[in-house]
């Protein structure tokens, strides 16, 4: 891009009368758009709820102490095995009220806000003055089950909360790995050109062809058992060929400039022009398709779980929800309602970002600025 | 002309065997074959002997290896051959040929009325930019571009269906459908299909109207079409014939690209809807195993995406006379 000059590598922070940034610039534009902005604060709230989701709706208390040492059991619900082996031992079972009281009357715990489980149903003697959780048709929002629960007595809320995690990651991990391929297979058919770029253009263009649904079906029936993971790892794969032709238009672009031809007098490597000084260069129009890229995947992910191809249940997925919401239409309409509008939200929240960022960055939308 | 067309023909044909051998290796490869998911799923006491099983696995050809049965099966297809479907136990060229027309109601009615009402609408919001009549309608437009349609479809049916019980919930035809008279029968399809059609239809009825309105700002600020004020052109001509003409370019291309997403789309539609279409054919193969309808079903979507790209080469030509493919 044209403002670049000032972003160049050796350019020292300290120097006195420099024109900002070309990403300076950027988020100046960006600012201005009071819809981008709330979408991206929307977006740090997401993702603050699911960093601090084992704090906000749980059934293992934030902080404890007990026997005399402090534990973190909320940290289980981020990975099984950060939950201190000594609750297993004592024969806990997930239990932590009752069980903490009995077998340490010392011991004290912070709990999270809401004492409701992502997992499993909520029984009667669990809490004091919480009733066990309903299930199926009764299962309506109340004073307990803000979103109400699920067929089998799981809340709606607490499921919700956890399955932001799931979602953000879908985004975030899909994209990088479309980000990688996309950008390596545009970059590699723009700067070499020849019979490089008419194999890779070849094959993004097949890719393309594909109905997305069916590679995405068929990839995800081979694999035995679906995890979170797996999801993502084929909606990576097939999502990255509108980055790859961006990338590729990019470089054939890029690669007649002055700066190119300076690097290559300088005896730079390939390597090094393609992806330290041209992707530099290229890297603010590409960040569009990979945010809309991000609101697809979170689309494409809740969808799969929707349809019954997703991570198989325990797993709070929105999708998930979606789907258990479908068997009973006719009753559970919070099944369908919460899930339903936090999958919009979301997407809606990316699209708007993707928008302000392709305004920010677009020259053209720039001249007819000033 | 003629020579463009045979050689996008002749490479399309290259591009759908390489989708079908793909998709072909895919599913070969998948846990379970057709014979052995259908009878665990019934009753695990009836699961077929070994040897019942080697004789069935050769009369369906599943004891090659997959690339030589892809072989047989491309063979076949020459011969317009689709092969058996396996749960179904009638060929599935039938089965396809069945299916396809309710996919199809949805799909070229959606099309078409995202067509006809996004074009009257980003004209009207290119006049009336700025207005609060225009952003209103602008804003809601966007809304409904990032609601996902499945999402919608389930609002819809709880709204419509079960709260006010205006239309019917799922499905294409009544329980009564076989006792209705000839327009009857046709009003009940009507009602099956209205809530299906909204929710294919306004999502591209969404984009097109932003992706008009967008082009039509940048043609509006060109010079001819000050000329054309200038030389005292009504407005209403000025949008309609100087402008909107050169817009139509884009617009035309997009038919062929938004095919393989309506398609994408039809498969998760149709399953909310219980659409007997190909979208839920698809679905129910791919859970049986089913390998020759999976194949046969694939191959109908590649080629109506690739003949969609090529239809919109095709009318790029004819709407753009400066585009020419001699």
């Amino acid at each position: 891009m044209t403002t670049d000059a000032s972003s160049s590598p050796d350019h020292s922070p300290a120097e006195p009368l420099v024109s900002r940034g070309f990403w300076q610039e950027t988020w100046l534009r960006f600012r201005r758009r009071r819809l981008a902005m709330s979408a991206l604060y929307f977006v740090c709230f997401l993702g603050l709820v699911a960093l601090f989701s084992p704090c906000i709706a749980g059934t293992k208390p934030v902080v404890c102490q007990y026997k005399g040492n402090l534990y973190f059991p909320a940290l289980g619900y981020w990975n099984r095995a950060w939950e201190n082996p000594i609750f297993r031992k004592d024969r806990f079972r997930n239990r932590y009220p009752k069980n903490l009281a009995a077998k340490d009357p010392d011991s004290w715990a912070v709990w999270p806000l809401v004492y409701q489980d992502p997992y499993r149903r909520v029984r009667d003697d669990e809490w004091d003055g919480q009733p066990g959780n309903p299930t199926g048709a009764d299962g309506r929002p109340n004073r307990h089950n803000w979103f109400g629960t699920d067929q089998s007595g799981v809340d709606v809320f607490a499921q919700m909360v956890h399955g932001t995690r799931i979602a953000l990651l879908v985004g975030f991990v899909s994209m990088g790995i479309a980000a990688a391929i996309g950008v390596v297979v545009g970059a590699l058919a723009g700067f070499l050109g020849g019979w490089v770029d008419v194999l890779l253009s070849r094959l993004i263009e097949l890719v393309m062809c594909i109905p997305s649904l069916v590679l995405i079906l068929s990839l995800i029936a081979i694999i035995e058992e679906v995890t979170i993971w797996h999801l993502m790892a084929v909606i990576g794969v097939t999502s990255w060929t509108g980055i790859a032709r961006l990338t590729r238009a990019e470089f054939l672009k890029l690669k007649r400039m002055e700066f190119v031809t300076a690097a290559q007098a300088l005896g730079a490597s390939k390597f090094r022009i393609m992806f330290r000084h041209i992707l530099r260069n290229a890297l603010a129009p590409i960040l569009v398709p990979i945010t809309f890229g991000i609101a697809a995947a979170i689309l494409v992910e809740s969808g799969l779980s929707f349809l019954g191809f997703g991570a198989p249940p325990p797993n709070p997925s929105w999708g998930t929800l979606l789907n258990s919401g479908r068997v009973m239409i006719q009753q559970t309409w919070w099944l369908i309602l919460f899930p339903g509008l936090a999958i919009f939200l979301t997407v809606l929240a990316y699209n708007l970002i993707g928008e302000g960022l392709q305004e920010a960055t677009d020259p053209r939308l720039r001249k007819a600025e000033k | 002309m003629v020579s463009f067309l045979l050689r996008r023909i002749a490479i399309g044909l290259l591009t759908l065997l390489l989708i079908t051998f793909v998709i072909f290796g895919l599913i070969r490869n998948m846990p379970g074959t057709p014979l052995t998911v259908d009878s665990a799923e019934s009753d695990p006491s009836k699961s077929i002997s070994p040897e019942d099983l080697k004789r069935l696995e050769k009369t369906y050809g599943l004891d090659k290896p997959w690339p030589q049965a892809y072989l047989v099966w491309v063979g076949n297809l020459c011969q317009l051959d689709l092969g058996r479907s396996f749960t179904h136990k009638q060929p599935v060229g039938n089965l396809i040929r069945e299916r396809v027309g309710p996919t199809l109601l949805l799909t070229v009615t959606s099309l078409i009325l995202a067509y006809l009402l996004s074009i009257p609408l980003g004209l009207w919001a290119t006049v009336r930019g700025g207005t609060t009549g225009e952003r209103s309608v602008s804003t809601a437009l966007y809304m409904f571009y990032s609601l996902p349609s499945f999402v919608a479809a389930l609002f819809l049916q709880i709204l419509i269906a079960v709260r006010l019980g205006w239309l019917p919930l799922f499905g294409m035809k009544s329980d009564n459908y076989a006792q209705l008279s000839a327009l009857g029968q046709t009003w009940d399809i009507f009602l099956h299909a209205l809530m299906p059609i909204f929710c294919f239809t306004y999502g591209g009825l969404a984009y097109y109207t932003r992706f008009i309105k967008s082009n039509m700002e940048e043609v509006i600020r060109q010079d001819y079409i000050r000329t054309a004020r200038a030389k005292g052109v009504a407005p209403y001509r000025i949008v309609v014939h100087h402008a909107f003409r050169n817009t139509l370019i884009p617009l035309v291309t997009m038919i062929g690209l938004t095919l393989p997403s309506l398609l994408s789309g039809a498969v998760i539609l149709e399953q909310v809807f219980s659409w007997p279409g190909m979208g839920t054919l698809f679905f129910e193969s791919i859970g049986r195993r089913d390998y020759p309808t999976i194949m046969g079903l694939t191959l109908i979507f590649s080629s109506l995406t690739l003949l969609g790209q090529l239809l919109a080469d095709v009318l790029y030509a004819v709407v753009d006379p400066r585009v020419t493919y001699s």
